[in-house]
């Protein structure tokens, strides 16, 4: 189905599933009170099973349906030099067999019954999440225990999934953003252990045995770095007999969550990366700079700034790159803030004719605003979009549990979510400018462009020393 | 204005868990346009839907994808609310809008804070009013839609294989052809022909609009009268003819791309949404590869290892449709070893039909879908609305569990022999090109 607008663009640069990006929403407009109501958020109820895992359940209807998730300290950033991948991998074979299922027992016994189970690897957490109809909450729970306290691991399940991967690595070459989006992660972060996909390479995965994912799951999935969200129409005392039913006698893993430490530079900084792929027709273009943690005080004066000028489809960006000049179908920019440090990016696409040009005029837009902020009525703009969208965020019991992970995860806060609005609509065109100052390019951004080498590599001298580097670099 | 009442949905009975949910008002405007309105206050926002009953099945060579490239003009300017207005004024109040287009349909939609609702309605009604296509906006448009077909189609795989079955599948039918159309016809399409479509298409005798949210009915069907009420009607579109002839034998066809691992894609022809086999179809599709112990994921991807993955689309259509399958394979695989296993597996499928309990699971992920389907306004709106542009009424939402429960394996398997055989398949298969190529 074509359509007309693609929002794809605009997720974070990196392949594991992120949280949507922010849009704008308005603030209270001079005139008139806004009538935005408060929002309804479920109460959260807390309870630690005797193993030590934290359960916050939240009772919600009127969809017989419920969402748990279960989120671990065990993300893509902890993963040993050499073995990057291996929380991705690990997480993947989790379902492949415990003590006392196959795999074939654990999908029947889930896709029986009409639930479904997933499981994600971001930089920070590994989650298990399950949605199910409600009456079979407590059964799926259950093996939600299962899976991560006694998962078999078999040595066929580890070589197949392996030979998969890599089959997937080779396959990847011929998706050029998702190529793109890995030579960018590289540019940003270099060796920080937010610096490989998280899925790890060809390299790594051709290295992983069934001893590696033995210990990566005996190190580092633990009750300690964990935490429970049970959303829907379920009543929290039973979410709390069931955890302790299906997660009793959880034991190992770390005390504490491995510290990641904050990014000092951007190491591609003034530097540009050509990914030669000769068949390609279009260039895939990413630039980008550093950002800052979850939590950090920069979030919403960022959020409001970044929305008015590559979030929204009336955003300058947009304006001036797709509506004033054809040249894209799609770019964006946003705001990556993970647990302990972020990026500034910037994401499009482009005939291969005018890489140059859909470069140097996203750099000035960009330079427009470092140097002079957004106009009071942009700004406001913003605010009002962002806070008229935003309940959107409340609407599902998966979006929900999303929420409450985060907060508790990092430390924003049990009404981050209630308070947003308000906290958005406080911001200033002059604490706008503090933090375009601060992130919109100040030092040179790394850049990377994925596409016909022998076309774009002329057309992009001065913007800093050119790297060319094949495709299968990424592989 | 009209309380929904589920004694006039079609023969099913309503699941009773879903009507509770469905507390639906509709109402016909004097022109034509058809008004479905859905109360829910959980939260303080508004999704509207409109739905036109055009897509790349109404058009003709020369004017390929005219639906889609019209579908990024609506957004361009109107009488009231001129070039960047639309987007300008809607995100300023607190809203963001979408739309897509298929082979059926063209469908618009916005999510919004419910007090920008009146605000909507102006922006919406205006351009169905006076839609203005500039010859500027046209140009600066059509280079950004080329984008989006080198991005869709010219340099993705997927894209440049669906794009050659489509040609293999159908002869004589639009079907024949990708919704974002021929490069060289979106080159072509100009301002007279735009302005044609729109006085055809985009009237209010070809709409249907759906809202859902933090509304009051009532009110907000006033609003309606007052913004739309004097849009006049179009002309009648014409029907499109279905002269696909029979297909007499399989149809192969190769693409040749300097990709790592060759893949296979095969299209069967199927019925179309409203025949009951597409309900069994349903069905099968679930039981070939809904999740990871589904029979072709279990088969193909963990005992065999033949391929990464397994795709299986079959998207209900106005017209007969088409019952997709992907083999995502890997380097240095042979095609025809993954193409034999799944003829296999579809063979048994014609031949053995399905356990009882298959019949069972996939009835109860269907529902599972269903529901988490309408876990938001904007799902409850689309799916009112889609289900009502393809099958003719909304209250498929609340009968459709019904309707699947009363499939039965025997259908499965019946389904399966007819449709699933080589004389309705076509077959692309994508061979890495030459290394230098």
């Amino acid at each position: 189905m074509a359509s007309r607008k693609s929002l794809t663009l605009k997720s974070s640069p990196r392949r594991a599933a992120k949280k949507a990006p922010s849009r704008a929403k308005k603030p209270a407009a001079t005139k008139a009170a806004p009538t935005s109501r408060p929002l309804v958020f479920p109460e959260l109820h807390e309870s630690t099973t005797s193993s030590g895992l934290k359960v916050v359940a939240a009772e919600r209807g009127p969809l017989p349906m419920v969402s748990m998730r279960l989120v671990i300290r065990a993300g893509s950033s902890t993963d040993p030099a050499g073995k990057h991948g291996i929380a991705d991998f690990a997480a993947r074979l989790l379902r492949r067999g415990t003590r006392r299922m196959s795999a074939e027992d654990i999908d029947e016994a889930v896709e029986f019954v009409g639930a479904s189970l997933g499981v994600g690897v971001g930089e920070d957490t590994l989650s298990v999440a399950i949605t199910t109809p409600a009456e079979h909450f407590a059964q799926m729970l259950e093996v939600m225990g299962q899976l991560v306290m006694e998962p078999t691991f078999p040595e066929s399940e580890v070589a197949d999934a392996r030979e998969r991967a890599l089959a997937q690595f080779a396959n990847d070459l011929d998706e050029p953003s998702v190529i793109a989006d890995r030579a960018m992660v590289r540019a940003l972060w270099g060796d920080h252990p937010y610096g490989h996909d998280v899925s790890g390479s060809t390299k790594t995965v051709s290295t992983f045995t069934r001893d590696d994912v033995v210990r990566f799951h005996q190190e580092r999935l633990g009750p300690k770095v964990a935490m429970l969200v049970v959303v829907g129409s379920v009543d929290p005392m039973k979410v709390a007999q069931a955890a302790e039913k299906a997660f009793a006698g959880w034991a190992g893993g770390p005390e504490a969550p491995m510290v990641i430490p904050a990014l000092n530079r951007v190491v591609g900084a003034g530097r540009v990366v050509v990914v030669d792929k000769p068949d390609q027709t279009q260039s895939q273009v990413r630039l980008g700079g550093p950002g800052y943690r979850m939590g950090h005080e920069d979030y919403f004066p960022s959020t409001a700034m970044n929305i008015a000028l590559g979030g929204g489809f009336t955003s300058r960006l947009m304006n001036e790159v797709r509506v004033n000049r054809g040249l894209t179908y799609s770019i964006g920019c946003w705001f990556d803030a993970m647990h302990a440090a972020g990026i500034f990016a910037l994401s499009t696409f482009t005939k291969t004719e005018s890489t140059r040009e859909i470069i140097d005029v996203s750099l000035g837009e960009i330079a427009k605003v470092r140097e002079s902020g957004v106009k009071p009525g942009e700004l406001r703009d913003a605010q009002t979009y962002m806070s008229g969208l935003y309940p959107l965020r409340t609407e599902t019991n998966e979006s929900i549990a999303h929420s409450i992970a985060d907060m508790r995860l990092n430390g924003l806060g049990d009404d981050w979510v209630v308070k947003f609005r308000d906290r958005l609509r406080a911001v200033t065109p002059k604490q706008v400018l503090a933090v375009a100052r601060k992130y919109c390019f100040a030092e040179a951004p790394a850049v990377v462009v994925l596409g016909k080498a022998d076309a774009v590599k002329k057309q992009l001298r001065g913007l800093g020393p050119i790297t060319v580097v094949p495709a299968s670099e990424y592989e | 204005m009209r309380k929904a009442s589920p004694k006039s949905a079609p023969a099913r009975a309503a699941d009773p868990s879903l009507e509770s949910l469905f507390d639906v008002h509709e109402a016909t405007l004097p022109n034509g346009l058809q008004v479905r309105l859905l109360p829910n206050h959980q939260a303080p926002v508004v999704s509207l839907y409109t739905f036109f009953n055009v897509g790349s099945r109404n058009e003709r060579p020369g004017i390929t994808g005219i639906s889609h490239l019209f579908e990024h003009m609506m957004f361009n300017g109107a009488k009231k609310y001129g070039p960047k207005m639309f987007d300008k004024t809607l995100e300023a109040n607190g809203g963001s809008s979408n739309a897509y287009t298929s082979h059926d349909m063209t469908v618009y939609y916005d999510d919004f804070a419910s007090d920008a609702l009146e605000t909507v309605l102006d922006l919406e009604s205006d351009r169905m009013r006076s839609l203005r296509i500039s010859q500027d906006m046209l140009t600066s448009e059509r280079e950004v839609v080329k984008e989006e077909r080198r991005v869709r189609m010219d340099n993705d795989i997927g894209g440049m294989m669906d794009e050659e079955l489509g040609t293999l599948v159908y002869k004589a039918h639009a079907y024949r052809w990708p919704v974002i159309g021929w490069m060289a016809d979106i080159e072509a399409i100009s301002r007279e022909d735009c302005q044609t479509y729109f006085r055809t298409y985009y009237a209010p005798n070809n709409a249907m609009l759906y809202i859902a949210g933090d509304i009051d009915p009532k009110k907000t069907l006033a609003l309606v009268r007052r913004y739309y009420g004097d849009i006049p009607r179009g002309p009648a579109p014409l029907p499109v003819i279905n002269a696909e002839p029979e297909q007499r034998g399989e149809r192969r066809s190769t693409v040749r791309h300097p990709a790592q691992s060759p893949a296979v894609m095969i299209g069967y022809r199927g019925p179309s949404a409203k025949d009951e086999d597409t309900l069994a179809l349903d069905v099968a599709q679930y039981v070939l590869t809904k999740g990871e112990g589904s029979r072709l994921t279990r088969s193909l991807v963990y005992e065999q290892k033949l391929a990464v993955g397994v795709g299986l689309d079959w998207s209900w259509r106005i017209d007969p449709g088409t019952i997709l399958f992907f083999l995502e394979l890997k380097p240095d695989s042979d095609p025809q070893k993954s193409e034999a296993a799944l003829y296999a597996e579809l063979e048994k499928l014609a031949r053995d039909g399905i356990t009882e309990r298959e019949l069972q699971k996939a009835l109860n992920n269907l529902r599972s879908d269903h529901l988490r389907e309408l876990g938001t306004n904007n799902g409850r709106a689309h799916a009112m609305g889609n289900y009502e542009a393809l099958l003719g009424d909304w209250r498929h939402v609340l009968t459709l569990p019904s309707a699947y429960a009363a499939i039965t394996g025997e259908k499965v398997k019946a389904a399966a022999a007819k449709y699933l055989i080589p004389e309705r398949r076509s077959v692309v298969t994508l061979l890495p090109a030459p290394s230098e190529a």
